[in-house]
């Protein structure tokens, strides 16, 4: 070979060796340098990220009735790189998801790989529409398990449980207090898909699986809740109040056994309900409660000594002036123990004991009792209701405040209150949620009774027991309350409606009974406020409307609870009818 | 041309040794590969198989929720005092027999008192 041919091989060589280093670099940058990025690029054309969904919890009540449930159904959801004829998908899908063929259409031509197409289709139609869909030789549908939440009983309770929204989270209710508990934890598995859509199970990556979530267990008892939802109900059609709330603990606990409110919802169809429908009266309507709160003042100069059992004091006859204004009985009263004044419902002997008190230690008393805090139950938009400080009331607040008024309250706060009496001086945090459990039943977290603080000694709530029990006797406000064969003790109240534009709404009454059964060891507190009822005034009294629908509760109650009887059935009197039309004069 | 005596046979000799080696070497390479798709394609069998078998169980355990939660709904409070007031079944006592008491019940002898779930004509 000449060194030409020589010289020119060893070109041809060099270049051939240059291309082939060329290749070799580039090669070792595609996969070497470059290689997590081309990974990733081809992990994401055939790997997707499958969601494992967690199963919310499910609520039972006390006894474990299910109150809120799962419905499995599918989300279908459309790959557009798959959909090659969307016309014929859409014409196929459209009467299974019922849904506008034009509109399908539209939806599906797209190059989107994760478009949601419909939620909450039913099992069997995503079923029947995969077999059409495999049968037509058509792809781009794909079906999500998903599931949507169920209340198999109605409206019964709505307010309590809730409801949730289109992602799956609470809104309202237990729902929305303990979704941290029944959320759970969505698990997910990294799979591949061959060019059908169908997963590569070979290629199945990392996997974690779903933390279902806990269920909860509440301290209502449906058996209760069915007997004050019915009355509460025929209250509502019958009376057509404004609203209408019934509340019924264990004042040993604090444990809530039921709550019903009207207007009300069904948490299954949130969506047809108007917002007033949708609240929980309970906790979130403050009122003035009228002489039911008369037992704070009697409980509160007991204790502090001011009165006794034995002292008189003058109700003025009925007319007592102060602060400027004359303070109104329903009838003239004269020398009344304080017995008397609970079981009258003296406004003037009320607001005499709580000028003995004074202002500070009659306020301090009001905030033992509960009132103007909030309680802490597991229910969302809890108020803490309107209780000044004596700083800002006037002169005629010390007499006022010992009747309900000059200050709002809510029902549940009227409850516990009166629960303190019923169980002998203690204040107990109201609960509704009793104990989180695991899917086999295994308790995670137990919700013992707590007793916020101990308001008067025994001997005192049994004192004022003993005085409410002659509420409901004979001579007493409230004896439509009474339940043949019981003993019942409890302290009606009338207050006039506030009015939203200031001072009272004439001829509009919020009528209440608060009581409890048996009174010697009682099981169960309930309240029963009726507001605004369309009936004549001379009527609208807690003794004549509120104080029957709790006789009817508590009779059926104590059938429910295997009460014994301690006395003899009391004939029942036909409904008194009471005179007298002014606010203070209905403070009774 | 040669003639000579000490013409040696020119030949080339088989090493059967060696090529039974080679060729238990490439069957044994061709055997793992087969073996190797085979493999291959039992996974690919398998996994179909278990992607079914999930398949079966997700529909088998989603129509049972669904049943469970019908189940739920029909036996609910709500439905079963529709039923009731519809006439569809009656509630019928339970005969004191058959109540286990906590609460031994105090007899009833006209005295005009309440007794609790206390069925007199049954007890009878």
């Amino acid at each position: 070979m000449t060194r030409t041919a020589r010289t020119r091989a060893g070109w041809a060589c060099a270049a051939v060796g240059l291309v082939f280093t060329a290749y070799s670099a580039r090669l070792i940058h595609l996969q070497v340098a470059k290689h997590d990025e081309y990974a990733q690029m081809a992990a994401q054309t055939h790997t997707m990220r499958q969601v494992i969904h967690a199963r919310r919890g499910l609520i039972f009540d006390r006894n474990g009735e299910l109150l809120a449930s799962n419905l499995p159904v599918r989300t279908v959801v459309a790959d557009g790189s798959h959909i090659k004829d969307p016309a014929a998908v859409a014409r196929l899908a459209a009467p299974f998801l019922q849904m506008d063929e034009t509109e399908l259409t539209r939806r599906l031509t797209t190059d989107r790989k994760y478009v949601v197409i419909r939620r909450g289709v039913a099992e069997d139609t995503a079923l029947e529409l995969g077999r059409a869909l495999q049968e037509s030789s058509l792809r781009g549908l794909y079906f999500e398990q998903d599931a949507v939440r169920i209340y198999p009983n109605g409206h019964m309770l709505g307010h309590v449980l809730g409801f949730l929204d289109h992602e799956g989270s609470g809104v309202q209710g237990i729902e929305l207090t303990m979704d941290r508990y029944l959320r759970g934890k969505d698990g997910y598995r990294y799979i591949e898909r061959d060019r059908t859509g169908r997963e590569i199970m070979l290629y199945r990556g990392q996997e974690e699986p779903a933390d279902n979530g806990l269920n909860v267990r509440l301290t209502i008892d449906m058996n209760l809740q069915a007997i004050v939802e019915e009355e509460i109900e025929t209250v509502y059609r019958d009376l057509k109040p404004e609203t209408a709330v019934a509340v019924m603990v264990d004042p040993h606990t604090g444990e809530v056994l039921a709550m019903a409110s009207r207007p009300c919802f069904d948490p299954n169809s949130p969506g047809a309900a108007e917002p007033e429908q949708m609240k929980n009266r309970a906790v979130i309507d403050m009122v003035e409660p009228g002489s039911t709160f008369k037992i704070v003042v009697a409980a509160g100069a007991l204790n502090e000594r001011k009165v006794d059992e034995k002292t008189l004091i003058f109700c003025e006859n009925g007319r007592f002036a102060y602060g400027g204004r004359i303070l109104r009985d329903h009838h003239g009263y004269g020398m009344m123990s304080v017995h008397d004044i609970l079981v009258k419902s003296s406004n003037i002997g009320s607001a005499k004991m709580a000028l003995m008190m004074g202002d500070d230690s009659f306020y301090e008393y009001v905030r033992r009792f509960g009132f103007g805090e909030r309680s802490g139950i597991e229910l969302p938009g809890e108020i803490p209701g309107l209780v000044h400080p004596p700083a800002r009331w006037d002169n005629l607040t010390i007499t006022r405040m010992p009747m309900g008024h000059a200050l709002a309250v809510t029902p549940l706060q009227i409850v516990m209150g009166m629960s303190v009496i019923a169980n002998g001086g203690d204040l107990m945090a109201p609960q509704v949620v009793r104990s989180v459990e695991d899917c086999d039943g295994r308790s995670v977290m137990e919700k013992p009774p707590r007793l916020v603080r101990n308001v008067v000694p025994n001997k005192t709530a049994g004192f004022v027991s003993n005085a409410l029990a002659g509420v409901v006797g004979p001579q007493g406000t409230a004896k439509l309350a009474s339940v043949a064969g019981y003993s019942v003790a409890g302290k009606t109240g009338t207050a006039q409606k506030v009015s939203p534009t200031g001072g009272y709404a004439p001829g509009k009454y919020v009528v209440s009974f608060v009581g409890y059964l048996p009174a010697e060891d009682p099981r169960f507190v309930c309240l029963v406020m009726i507001d605004d009822a369309k009936v004549s005034s001379s009527v609208n009294y807690g003794g004549t409307l509120a104080a029957p629908v709790f006789s009817r509760i508590g009779e059926k109650a104590a059938r429910y609870l295997d009460l014994v009887p301690a006395m003899k059935a009391i004939p029942m009197d036909a409904t008194p009818l009471a005179l007298g039309s002014s606010a203070q004069e209905r403070t009774n | 041309m040669n003639t000579s005596p000490n013409r040696r046979k020119q030949v080339n000799p088989v090493h059967f040794t060696s090529l039974v080696r080679w060729l238990v070497v490439a069957l044994f390479c061709g055997s793992a590969g087969l073996f190797f798709v085979f493999i291959k394609n039992q996974q690919f069998a398998l996994g179909e198989e278990i992607r079914q078998v999930e398949r079966k169980i997700r529909e088998v355990r989603a129509a049972n929720e669904v049943l469970l939660a019908r189940v739920t709904e029909l036996s609910s409070r709500r439905v079963l005092q529709q039923r009731i007031a519809d006439g569809f079944i009656t509630v019928k006592p339970i005969p004191d027999i058959a109540i286990a008491r906590l609460i031994p019940p105090t007899e009833a002898s006209g005295d005009g008192v309440i007794r609790t779930a206390f069925n007199e004509r049954l007890r009878q």
